[in-house]
């Protein structure tokens, strides 16, 4: 090997460490390492189980175990998994139909408006949830005085009725995340050629085929896009439940979610049981599932693109 | 037309259903805890700002600070996010290198692992590490970013190769380029700082386990002013939401042309 080749070499591996090492070490440090050390966690023999089992016993997957026939965790899971799907169907189809409508108003107020629906996205989770509670909740909340007794319905008890717990802890994450996914959704119809539209006007085509022709093809990337964002903030979603229902799971645990769930068992206070080994074990359960579900929708997101290719 | 009109109606009502809470918020700061409880009444009696005193009046929480160690927190994490991301993503869009495969799937791996589910395991390593209790370790926990790995990515690909070939005759290495092409990506740079800035602006559980109760950040005094053990009035609450509000909306209003901009070149990219 030449001088000028071995130092040719050495700019090389110096720039990709200047480029590429701080986030290396911070990806290993933050993320790698604390997710090796919480498999180890998982395994170790939890508190409440010392002296109640034989020492060999201990470095098994009986945490893995404990996790999957305890009932509560099974319906913090049940909770989590209605939350996300009604969460991701909802905001991306009210997301689809606003970003629609927008181009229907004057581009003058287009801009206005989209920050506007901008807004709930923009408040802290807790400040949702507290304005959910204060203004929407109880007899006298806004739901009831505009939507249910004009209905001619008896009054419902939103955060007390556990059939409504649920259904309220969705309406906030709509209500949140509506404006950020209606933005993208936006950027998307902005991004697609107007020639397009120009050639479908001069065709005749109608509205319905303008839609399923070139806004949805042009923008399918960007739905799967704002289904997998809102698919894993979803599963994590910890904020606004506590917020609402002070860190419980509310009546009958309707309201229970995962991580909600995680934090009780691992830390005390409430029902907590200061069980970090059983967390984790949780935690971990959820993250590789979350991930293998992911995972083979873009799988097979791409492989359905490079066909239609 | 009457399609047209339908569609208007929805979008005003939906415009109303985003914007009318929060008018009731700002307007309810300035109320008792009674005309709280009765949600249909829009205005307050008297325009007394009491519970903006009494909130900045350091009572209950020391609003100054906790605002103050947000705005460090989320600012300082968000350069670092960017600067440190954007590094990656150019070394993905533009370098020649092994393991660029594995560089991208480490980087989905991290947006698609749940960060809450992480955040136990983070707990415990930082606390073995006694790193827990800083804001300093709170900050550079969160730079790491995949999301902002794969969205430079897709930025540095818009610059044309000519320009890199350009810098290589020009006997300019990789990370010379680099800060060469910064000012090109000005707008995604902000666009990403902004976005990074509003995630670790509203997180919750991290700074709960990380900082405890002596060092509160937004959403942590939030969640005691609405705790109704303390017995603080309700407009305290309002208050702190209304002014934990500004500095984000603020951002957004000033950046938004920009990030509409952005977000659309990324979406072409």
């Amino acid at each position: 090997m030449s001088e000028n080749q071995a130092t040719g070499i050495g700019e090389k591996i110096s720039s990709l460490l200047f480029l590429i090492g701080p986030f290396v070490l911070l990806w290993g440090f933050f993320w790698l390492v604390p997710l090796i050390g919480s498999f180890e966690e998982s395994l170790s023999l939890s508190p409440q189980l010392v002296g109640k089992i034989a020492s060999e016993e201990q470095f098994t997957l009986m945490n893995y175990g404990r996790a999957l026939n305890d009932g509560k965790f099974i319906k913090s899971l049940e909770n989590t998994l209605i939350f996300v799907t009604s969460t991701v169907a909802i905001t991306l189809s009210i997301g689809f139909f606003l970003a629609c409508a927008l181009f229907g108003i004057p581009k003058l107020l287009r801009g206005f408006s989209l920050f506007l629906l901008l807004i709930p996205s923009l408040a802290l989770p807790g400040t949702l949830a507290n304005l959910f509670y204060l203004f929407f909740h109880g007899k006298s909340g806004a739901l009831n005085q505009f939507l249910i007794i004009p209905l001619g319905l008896e009054p419902i008890n939103w955060m007390m009725n556990p059939s409504w717990i649920l259904p309220c802890l969705i309406f906030q994450a709509v209500w949140r995340w509506t404006g950020l996914i209606t933005l993208l959704l936006y950027c998307g119809m902005r991004a697609i050629p107007s020639w397009q539209f120009e050639v479908a006007r001069l065709e005749g085509a109608t509205s319905w085929n303008r839609l399923s022709t070139i806004i949805y093809p042009g923008i399918k990337h960007l739905l799967f896009f704002g289904g997998i964002f809102l698919f894993v903030d979803g599963v994590a979603s910890f904020s606004g439940a506590y917020n609402l229902l002070g860190g419980s799971g509310g009546v009958l645990d309707s309201g229970l979610l995962f991580v909600t769930y995680a934090y009780q068992v691992a830390f005390p206070g409430g029902a907590g049981r200061f069980d970090l080994p059983l967390a984790t074990a949780m935690c971990i359960l959820v993250a590789v599932f979350t991930v293998l579900i992911s995972w083979f929708c873009i799988h097979f997101h791409k492989q359905k693109h490079r066909q239609e290719w | 037309m009457v399609r047209q009109l339908i569609t208007r109606i929805c979008l005003a009502f939906m415009l109303l259903l985003s914007v009318y809470p929060f008018l009731w918020m700002i307007l309810s700061s300035f109320k008792t805890n009674r005309e709280i409880y009765n949600p249909s009444q829009l205005l307050p009696q008297f325009f007394d700002p009491f519970s903006y005193r009494l909130l900045l009046s350091g009572e209950f929480i020391d609003f100054y600070e906790v605002l103050l160690r947000s705005v460090l927190l989320s600012g300082g994490q968000a350069i670092l996010a960017c600067l440190v991301t954007a590094a990656v993503g150019f070394a993905l869009a533009k370098g020649r290198f092994r393991g660029k495969m594995i560089l991208t799937g480490v980087s989905l791996l991290v947006i698609l692992y749940p960060k809450q589910a992480m955040n136990l395991s983070l707990f415990d390593w930082m606390a073995s590490m006694e790193m827990t209790g800083s804001s300093y370790s709170l900050l550079i926990s969160g730079v790491a970013s995949g999301l902002g790995v794969l969205f430079f990515t897709q930025v540095f690909r818009k610059i044309p190769d000519e320009l890199m070939d350009l810098a290589r005759v020009e006997g300019e290495s990789l990370g010379e380029s680099f800060l060469c092409f910064l000012p090109l990506v000005k707008p995604a740079m902000i666009t990403y700082c902004i976005l990074h800035f509003f995630l670790c602006w509203q997180d919750h559980l991290l700074p709960l386990l990380i900082l405890g109760a002596e060092q509160l950040t937004l959403p942590l005094a939030l969640a005691k002013l609405a705790d109704s053990s303390y017995r603080i009035p309700e407009a305290v609450g309002l208050a702190a939401g209304v002014m934990a509000m500004f500095p984000l909306l603020a951002l957004f209003a000033i950046f938004f042309r920009q990030i509409r901009t952005a977000l659309s070149d990324w979406v072409v990219s």
